[in-house]
């Protein structure tokens, strides 16, 4: 049959100051029609430029010096303008990575619909109309009639993506192109939408290409993968052989990075060390090269072979195929080909018997109209209650996972531990001390024993301070003079392991994982005890994200920090955590250590949340959706138990009575009516 | 929604009894018998002792202020002391001449500068672009005044095509059209460097956010994503411009109503000024601080109307 889509040899420059950074370098694959495809790979190797480069809407910058595209057989590279406005959205259409700012905030939904039908001319408004309808309707939009008429804004997150994909089908496009459909999601979203993705390509038959770096999202989806790194494609292959017969190390490394990849527990995580290198001046030689484990001189120096495999796949390396083939190559799953890197004090971790930060039962209340209004509308709570009774400890060399999905409360009780929001009842005890509601002059010094560590480092950044400046500007903040800046940045950089000539440079100019680096050196300036890390990876790539978990670590052990870490990414933190607490609408439904949790959850909602992570494997597709619906608004917490709305396990009693937290003999805390049985992992 | 608009008309309500408050300060800061203040040193004792009987002076001074303010609020705004007629009557004869110059001064403007701002945005470091920023930071630079002495210099003096003064014959539209051609010009000038550099600005923004990739995405016409889609958010923070921007507008028209002698709003204050009739100037001013507080009013309701977002945060 012939390819759809059929991408050969193409080459994609951007113009820049630094010169040209040569972002696609001879890229070829096909894609069969009816078929997923999925592109892979860690961020800036040129995923969302070969999407773009597809629709001719690349940024101006762009140069596209060399190969072909073609579409149905005809090219899409020499089309005229004219022609792509006919294809672009009509055959061809696309979901985009984040649907907060993917959609123009200012048309309602049907008006952004009907603008995308502007080529029929044979419908009316009103038949437009009902095509958006029944669109959103298909996509599992309730009440479409009434919410065509809404904004973006009036959606929640997951539903703003199904619009997207709504607006996408809407043409019933041959070719669906999705750049990171779920990233900007939560894992029950994610997979809600992965579901949704898959049933339309069903029912439509449209061919798919998906780009994403989340290999879970990849195996689940896709029939076909391409793996790119560094703007070239280093292996290709169906879906089973790429994640059971990975040919390519990096495809291997990526792999083994997942840690929803890992089974078992393991306090430190793989890492791919290194980053993309510079593309203005790509290396000669292996593009991995600087980072294979097993690299050899002939890699630095000649390109390695494409070498085509028995299922139509193939991979580029030497060690496929040349003088340095390597029978043993590659070794079976279970043999570790990445590093863990060596922990700094091995052997078992030290945990205090005394809590260093101790909460109990802490509530923190948002008013939501002033009090004048509220008597004048006669609202009798015109408040929410953002975290229910929270109670949580973490002591001094312990790690506690506070996991949930967005608007959990995850961040405001942090926040409301460290005085920063004002709480309503409970306790909150640093050392035995009580600090809750403590005036600012007298917390001071606490601040110094413990700090928050922020979600989007380079963006709470000052950008036009340098790293020196940054991971010293603690120490000015608390007016400590007595010791050396610079050599105080030196040390910090140290400990970090930052190379000490990134301390000249703004953050900008910073990797992601070295932008988080900043972010640890920062929190740990003034020596803490206990380090409150609000999504500490969110948004790097998994072999990144190891690095900066397993730095963590060492830190942890040299120091005996005390961390509580926030997070809705459930593998990650299983891994690094002693204990976990699950929060759900601002209460803590679940507490405990960390494997039993995981292993065997307790409440219902945590087994949600452990089923909801995409495998990273293709032979374990979820056939059906482990929770439907969202996360109710805290303005209509339901009767009885918060969860009762999307629990599959709710009976009659959930209903009407709020489930207490019942702590077991094995110290696992809970608060279900109904826990899950305890012998073994559901499903 | 309710809330706000009664929170913001509150909120003008008190500004406006503020200005009030301040002119009627004013009369009583300057030293001498308000009447002779008010009425001037040539005023005859029988005009003074009208006045005095007309200003309730005997009473005391609160009770003066609220009687004016109260007065203000019937839409009384007091006596012409030499003509003896109702100042809201002579406000309300020339106030159209003042709105006529404002709306088209300005209406002018956004035709050409919003348009070119547009154009100078996505077509940018081309020669379309350029000729935009030089013209915008000319028209900019140049105060009004001159423009309209320079206006009557050329198109009324030299080539003879315009009438350089008053507003032309009542009645006659062709002729109040052609005599508000230099001074609306005038008055207009920079705005449009404004507008097009404002409008430049936020387009430039705007054309690269993600929605507007999403569009072309969707194949939508550049003449869609430009006019339909970008300018619909690009315009929001140019509309919060002219609404502030209207205080100097006003300023700009008192200006060109003196150099083209029209009978307006500006002219007259400025006239009242000269001739000591204060209670003159004291409606004038309150009519042309209401009048810009409502533009800030419009401007922010106008807003709220396009932009969703900030209607339901209302
Ligand atoms: N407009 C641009 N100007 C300069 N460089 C760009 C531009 N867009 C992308 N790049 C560079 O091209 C490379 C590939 O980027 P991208 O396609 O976004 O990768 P991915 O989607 O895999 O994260 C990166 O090095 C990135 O920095
Ligand atoms: S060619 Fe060499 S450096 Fe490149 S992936 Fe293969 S072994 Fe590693
Ligand atoms: S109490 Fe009932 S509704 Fe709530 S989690 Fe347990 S079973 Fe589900
Ligand atoms: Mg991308």
């Amino acid at each position: 049959m012939d390819p759809v889509l059929d991408v050969s040899d193409l080459s994609v420059e951007f113009r820049t100051a630094r010169g040209r950074i040569k972002a696609l370098r001879n890229v070829s694959f096909s894609v069969q029609p009816g078929r997923i495809v999925g592109i892979v790979g860690e961020s800036g190797s040129g995923k969302s430029t070969v999407l773009w480069s597809i629709l001719d809407l690349l940024a101006s910058n762009a140069i596209v010096t060399g190969g072909k595209i073609s579409f149905e057989g005809r090219d899409m590279l020499t089309r005229s303008t004219k022609d792509m406005l006919a294809l672009r959205g009509e055959d061809v259409s696309v979901v985009f990575q984040d649907p907060m700012t993917s959609q123009i905030p200012v048309l309602t939904y049907a008006r952004q619909m009907r603008d995308i039908l502007y080529r029929r001319d044979g419908l009316g408004k009103a038949q437009k109309r009902k095509m958006s309808v029944d669109m959103l309707d298909k996509v599992g939009i309730p009440d479409p009639e009434m919410r065509v008429d809404q904004y973006p804004h009036n959606f929640s997150g997951g539903m703003r993506q199904r619009a997207g994909i709504a607006m996408a089908m809407l043409t019933g496009p041959k070719l669906l192109l999705a750049d990171e459909p779920t990233t900007a999601l939560d894992v029950t979203m994610e997979a809600q939408i992965i579901h949704l993705l898959r049933e339309m390509q069903r029912e439509t038959e449209a061919t798919v290409v998906v780009v994403s770096h989340n290999l879970g999202l990849i195996a689940e989806l896709c029939d076909e993968v391409v793996v790119m790194y560094a703007g070239e494609v280093v292996e290709a292959g169906n879906v089973h052989d790429i994640f059971h017969h990975a040919q390519h190390p990096y495809t291997r490394a990526l792999l083994e990075c997942d840690p929803a990849q890992i089974k078992g527990k393991s306090h430190r995580l793989p890492v791919i060390p290194g980053d993309i290198p510079d593309l203005v001046q790509p290396p000669v030689g292996c593009i991995f090269a600087a980072r294979c484990q097993r690299v050899m001189p002939l890699c630095l120096a000649q390109e390695p072979p494409l070498v085509e495999g028995e299922q139509g796949g193939y991979a580029r390396c030497h060690l496929l195929a040349g003088p340095e083939q390597d029978s043993s190559w590659p070794p079976p799953p279970e043999v570790p080909t990445v590093a863990r890197g060596a922990a700094a004090t091995a052997g078992a971790k030290t945990i205090s018997p005394e809590p260093l930060l101790e909460i109990a039962n802490l509530n923190v209340k948002f008013n939501t109209m002033g009090p004048v209004w509220a008597k004048v509308r006669g609202v009798k709570q015109p408040w929410v209650t953002a975290v229910v009774d929270a109670s949580i400890k973490v002591h001094a060399g312990e790690t506690v996972g506070l996991v949930g999905e967005s608007g959990s409360g995850k961040t405001t009780l942090a926040r409301a531990a460290l005085n920063l929001v004002g709480s309503q009842g409970g306790s909150v005890q640093f050392e035995g001390q009580g600090i809750r509601g403590m005036a600012e002059s007298g917390f001071k010094r606490f601040r110094r024993d413990m700090v928050m560590m922020f979600q989007d480092p380079v963006g709470s950044l000052s950008p036009r301070k340098s790293v020196r400046a940054l991971i010293t500007e603690p120490m000015k903040i608390h007016g400590i003079r007595n010791v050396d800046p610079d050599r105080e940045a030196e040390r910090l950089a140290d400990m970090v392991r930052l190379p000490k000539a990134l301390l000249s440079r703004y953050p900008h100019e910073l990797s992601g994982g070295q932008a988080r680096r900043v972010g640890v050196a920062r929190a740990l300036a003034l020596n803490p005890k206990l380090v409150i890390a609000d999504e500490p990876t969110a948004g790097l790539d998994v072999s990144v994200q190891g690095e900066i978990l397993n730095l963590m670590a060492d830190l942890q052990a040299e120091h005996g920090l005390g961390y509580l870490i926030i997070t809705h990414n459930l593998p990650v933190v299983r891994h690094i955590s002693d204990r976990l607490a699950i929060m759900y609408l601002g209460r803590i439904v679940e507490e405990g250590p960390a494997d039993e949790v995981f292993a065997a959850p307790l409440h219902p909602y945590t087994e949600t949340l452990v089923c909801g992570v995409p495998q990273p494997d293709p032979d374990r597709r979820r056939t059906h959706m482990v929770v439907k619906g969202e996360v109710p608004s805290l303005l209509n917490r339901p009767q009885g138990c918060d969860f009762v709305s999307r629990c599959p396990h709710a009976r009659p009693l959930c209903h009407k009575v709020v489930p207490p937290h019942v702590t077991a003999g094995n110290k696992r805390m809970h608060a279900c009516h109904f826990p899950l049985g305890t012998v073994g992992t559901p499903e | 929604m309710i809330a706000y608009l009664t929170k913001r008309l509150g909120l003008s309500v008190a500004v406006v009894f503020l200005v009030v408050l301040i002119l009627f300060s004013l009369l009583q800061l300057i030293p001498g018998d308000p009447a002779t203040v008010a009425l001037g040193p040539r005023a005859t004792p029988e005009a003074i002792a009208r006045y005095a009987e007309k200003m309730h002076l005997d009473a005391p001074v609160w009770q003066q202020f609220l009687i004016y303010a109260g007065n203000a609020a019937t839409g009384d705004l007091g006596i012409d002391v030499f003509t003896e007629r109702s100042v809201t009557t002579i406000i309300l004869e020339r106030i159209g001449f003042t709105l006529a110059l404002i709306f088209v001064a300005m209406g002018w403007a956004m035709l050409l500068g919003i348009p070119l701002g547009c154009l100078a945005a996505v077509k940018p470091n081309t020669w379309v672009d350029r000729i935009t920023g030089i013209l915008s930071v000319g028209t900019i630079a140049v105060p009004s005044f001159l423009v309209s002495i320079w206006a009557i210099l050329i198109f009324a003096v030299n080539l003879r095509w315009l009438p350089a003064i008053g507003a032309g014959e009542p009645g006659d539209t062709a002729d109040q059209l052609t005599h508000l051609i230099l001074p609306a010009f005038a008055v207009g000038l920079s705005w449009v460097g404004y507008l097009a550099r404002m409008v430049r600005a936020s387009m430039l923004e705007v054309m690269g956010e993600t929605y507007i990739r999403s569009a072309r995405a969707f194949g939508l016409t550049q003449r869609r994503i430009v006019f339909g889609y970008a300018l619909r958010v690009a315009i929001l923070p140019t509309i919060t411009l002219i609404g502030m921007g209207f205080g100097g507008l006003i300023s700009a028209a008192v200006f060109a109503e003196i150099i083209f002698a029209r009978p307006g709003l500006g002219k007259l204050i400025f006239d009242s000024v000269m001739a000591r009739n204060f209670p003159v100037v004291q409606g004038g001013v309150l009519v042309a601080t209401t009048l810009y507080l409502g533009v800030v009013l419009f401007s922010d309701l106008l807003i709220a109307w396009i932009d969703p977002r900030v209607r339901d945060s209302l």
